[in-house]
């Protein structure tokens, strides 16, 4: 074969190719838009009987039948998006009765599929529509290696009390990246007593890894049942544990836990000391005020600036404070109280959140 | 004469071998977009957007708009920025210098105030002439300072930013409202993210109603119309593949999030670069490798920002060779980590691909044109071979094209009415007749600037989406 022959053929295939990509582009909208037009009037349709149904002008059977007549997928997406509309005694008989329908079935053991998009459409079904029967199954998903899956399975916390349920997502937080802890943390503070029980269990172990991230947990829950656990790791050698303590005392104002932050304000690492004065200024224990001062003289600029936004906490007092050492002989600490005392307080607010 | 014959022949398959090694790596990138963009439309059709917006687990960003004679759009621009369907965000704005009166535009509309700085200088920056705050909108803050360039004005914006993620985007932008939430959503996925891009796409002969695109709309002029199919392409197709292969090396400068620890931690943004955007991501690279900390930096498609493209030749020109100088800085600057495993599939495939089909593409072509007509002229190139041959290139960039327009189709669907379909087909296929050689001979100017040292900014002479751009 002569190199003319090879771009004959080349040349070939390419007219093939480009014709067959037009063909595709014009049939896939014309597919698209005859499937639009054929499924837009029964998502109205279901979203008028919601509507009735959740007004309690008609009966669920209504709105059963028009979630069968729409594709699985569209049916998930009406129901997530009328799960936040319908009071939960509601919704809950309308999650009983989907367990009987087909294609919430069908939906259901797609919890098991070996594609990841059918195991995500199964989890977005149960994190509005699961029973108690589907805790192993949402178990299984709250572990699912896809994170899209275990993002929507562990949603359903927000409808399900389940305590194996609970524990998986509260055992998966530490190994996720700090958003996903994040968001998962706000499913779990629903599952309060389980989770705070479970909590005072792991905190004990001073050795495991997941300490700093189950710490950080403890701090978004301000749960007074755990300040004792969390005084007592002020002085962990993990200094990742030593600021989320910091940063938990100050959601308690409590004696032990103003000794603590005032041994953590002298803290080694400069994040300690930063989040130990920040705390000190949460509490605003007049006794505290002298050490929060001292932190001004502090040789790192987020540590001084901690510590002159905590005096402007203490009212009257850290004020004057702050207004001597503007006019002080030390010109770093003078430098940041000269700024705190010409902030306006919608920044002030903004620096303390 | 049978020397020059011999050179002639060896040119012609020296080039020919180029022409099929660059395609199939194109068509590999191809092929790899199509389970990508599969993917991401699944993701983002993904309705629990809605319970996450209203979860305190989206991490506060902060956006850095560098102003540089922005006077036409910035109201618009800032406006749009500050109302975005997203939980946390501040938007800090930079006006670098600026000759006309975007800061008095910025005063007036947004009822400025000035504060004191309350930030350490991480990143050395021009001199910061006053910081703002605005009495309507808490979120913004402005900073003016004395111009130093768009790198230097992102570096000041970077120092006053609080927050963990900051996006760069450029004040003649217009962001979807849902833009910022669609490019978190990495982040919510819990992958080891570095930086994410997200698309630009053009804005000329959009609707545009408060600073948002509210009618997607195809250009009926022919150059910002090529653009429009360009823009998919590059988007579309090159950086959705390149997610495969885990080394997106160009994330917009117009349109993307990176995680500002990393950011500092190389200094952020080079002023003395040509192309700023794609000389951090280089460098992030570099750095993230060097300290072999586990990072990705992917394109995702649905987060959409809409920029105007240069409507005129002339502004095109400047703008297109100041890209391919910024390309040729960066790959002689960072030529260490070509081929070098240190730097794993970066120094192995993102870097050549970068160095050898992207920057000499324009010396080669333009090379293989020469030769072609010295072949034909001395008798030693059949014609009828040679203009098949031509076909042929031309051709397969028309397949390009068309194929970034059937992902645009079967994915977002952005222009619905049939005409601008015909448009973007029409465009995808005028774009090798005439234009493609245009942008060659512009990228081959862009050596001869780097030969003289050449350093200018290209100015872009914007309309402002201010007033409403009608539909004809």
């Amino acid at each position: 074969m002569t190199s003319r022959h090879f771009l004959l053929i080349v040349a070939l295939v390419q007219g093939v190719l480009l014709a067959a990509l037009i063909a595709l582009i014009i049939l896939n909208r014309w597919f698209r838009l005859r499937r639009s037009a054929r499924l837009q009037p029964r998502r109205v349709a279901v979203d008028d009987s919601m509507r009735r149904w959740a007004a309690g002008g008609t009966p669920l059977a209504g709105v059963l039948i028009g979630l069968a007549r729409l594709p699985a997928s569209l049916a998930i997406d009406a129901l997530v998006g009328w799960s936040a509309r319908v009071p939960g005694e509601r919704w809950r008989e309308l999650a009983s009765a989907l367990e009987h329908q087909w294609w919430a079935r069908l939906v259901r053991t797609n919890g098991s599929s070996a594609r990841w998009w059918k195991r995500l459409e199964c989890a977005r079904f149960l994190s509005v529509g699961a029973m108690p029967a589907d805790v192993a199954r949402l178990v299984r998903l709250v572990n699912d290696s896809h994170a899209a899956v275990h993002v929507a399975a562990v949603a359903s916390l927000e409808r399900i009390e389940s305590t194996p349920l609970t524990l998986a997502a509260l055992e998966r937080l530490p190994r996720l990246a700090p958003t996903v802890q994040a968001y998962y943390a706000g499913m779990l503070r629903r599952s309060r007593a389980v989770v705070i029980q479970h909590l005072l269990k792991r905190l004990r172990r001073g050795d495991d890894p997941a300490l700093a991230r189950f710490a950080e947990f403890a701090v978004r829950l301000a749960e007074p049942a755990l300040r004792e656990r969390m005084t007592a790791l002020a002085d962990h050698p993990n200094p990742e544990v030593r600021i989320q303590a910091a940063r938990a005392l100050g959601s308690f104002p409590h004696r032990e836990s103003v000794t603590a932050l005032t041994r953590l304000v002298a803290d080694a690492a400069w994040e300690v000391r930063a989040q130990a004065a920040r705390s000190l200024g949460m509490i605003a224990d007049a006794t505290t005020l002298p050490r929060v001062r001292a932190a001004l003289r502090d040789p790192e600029w987020w540590v001084r600036l901690r510590a002159g936004l905590a005096l402007m906490r203490f009212g009257t007092a850290g004020r004057n404070a702050l207004l001597e050492i503007e006019v002080g002989a030390d010109p770093a600490a003078r430098d940041v109280a000269k700024l705190i005392l010409g902030l306006p307080t919608q920044a002030l607010a903004e620096f303390a959140a | 004469m049978s020397a020059l014959g011999g050179v002639v022949t060896g040119t012609d398959l020296a080039i020919l071998v180029y022409f099929l090694a660059l395609n199939s790596f194109y068509a590999v990138l191809l092929l790899l977009s199509i389970p990508e963009i599969w993917e991401q439309t699944r993701l983002a059709e993904d309705d629990d957007f809605q319970r996450l917006m209203q979860s305190d687990a989206l991490p506060p960003i902060t956006m850095l708009v560098p102003a540089y004679n922005e006077s036409a759009t910035i109201e618009a621009s800032v406006t749009a920025m500050l109302t975005l369907e997203y939980r946390s965000y501040e938007v800090v704005v930079v006006n670098d210098g600026s000759k006309d009166d975007t800061i008095e535009q910025l005063r007036h509309a947004f009822d400025l105030y000035e504060v004191p700085r309350i930030y350490p200088e991480t990143i050395a920056t021009q001199p910061l002439r006053a910081v703002y705050r605005s009495r309507t909108r808490s979120r913004l803050l402005v900073l003016d300072k004395e111009n130093g360039g768009k790198a230097d004005s992102l570096n000041a914006a970077i120092n006053a930013s609080r927050f963990p993620l900051v996006i760069a985007v450029d004040a003649d932008t217009l962001i979807e409202p849902d833009a910022l939430l669609r490019l978190t959503r990495p982040f919510l996925l819990g992958r080891e993210i570095a930086a994410v891009g997200g698309t630009v796409r053009v804005a000329n002969n959009c609707t545009v109603k408060d600073g948002r695109v509210t009618d997607a709309r195809v250009p009926h002029r022919l150059l910002p119309g090529i653009q429009v199919v360009e823009y998919l392409r590059a988007f579309l197709f090159g950086r959705l593949g390149w997610n495969r292969l885990g080394g997106n090396l160009i994330i917009s400068g117009a349109f993307g999030l990176f995680r500002k620890e990393y950011v500092a931690a190389i200094g952020g943004y080079r002023t003395t670069s040509i192309v700023e955007d794609l000389d951090l991501v280089v460098r992030l690279h570099r750095y993230l490798r060097a300290n072999k900390i586990r990072y990705e930096m992917p394109f995702i498609p649905d987060p959409v920002a809409w920029t105007e493209v240069p409507e005129s030749a002339k502004i095109l020109a400047r703008q297109r060779e100041r890209w391919h100088r910024g390309l040729i800085a960066a790959i002689w600057e960072y030529k260490g980590m070509l081929f070098n495993p240190r730097y794993g599939r970066v120094g192995f495939l993102a870097m050549p691909f970068y160095a050898f089909g992207e920057m000499l593409a324009p010396l080669i072509e333009v090379f293989g044109y020469v030769v072609t007509v010295v072949g034909l002229s001395a008798g030693m190139v059949d014609s009828s071979f040679a203009l098949l041959f031509v076909l042929v290139a031309w051709g397969y960039g028309m397949l390009l094209s068309i194929w970034a327009v059937v992902l645009e189709e079967v994915s977002f669907r952005r222009y619905r009415r049939f005409g601008d379909l015909f448009l973007l087909l029409l465009y995808a296929s005028l774009e090798n007749f005439g234009y493609r050689q245009r942008t060659v001979w512009w990228r081959l100017k862009a050596f001869v600037s780097v030969w003289k040292r050449r350093q200018v900014w290209g100015d872009m002479t914007r309309k402002g989406f201010g007033t409403e751009v009608s539909t004809p």
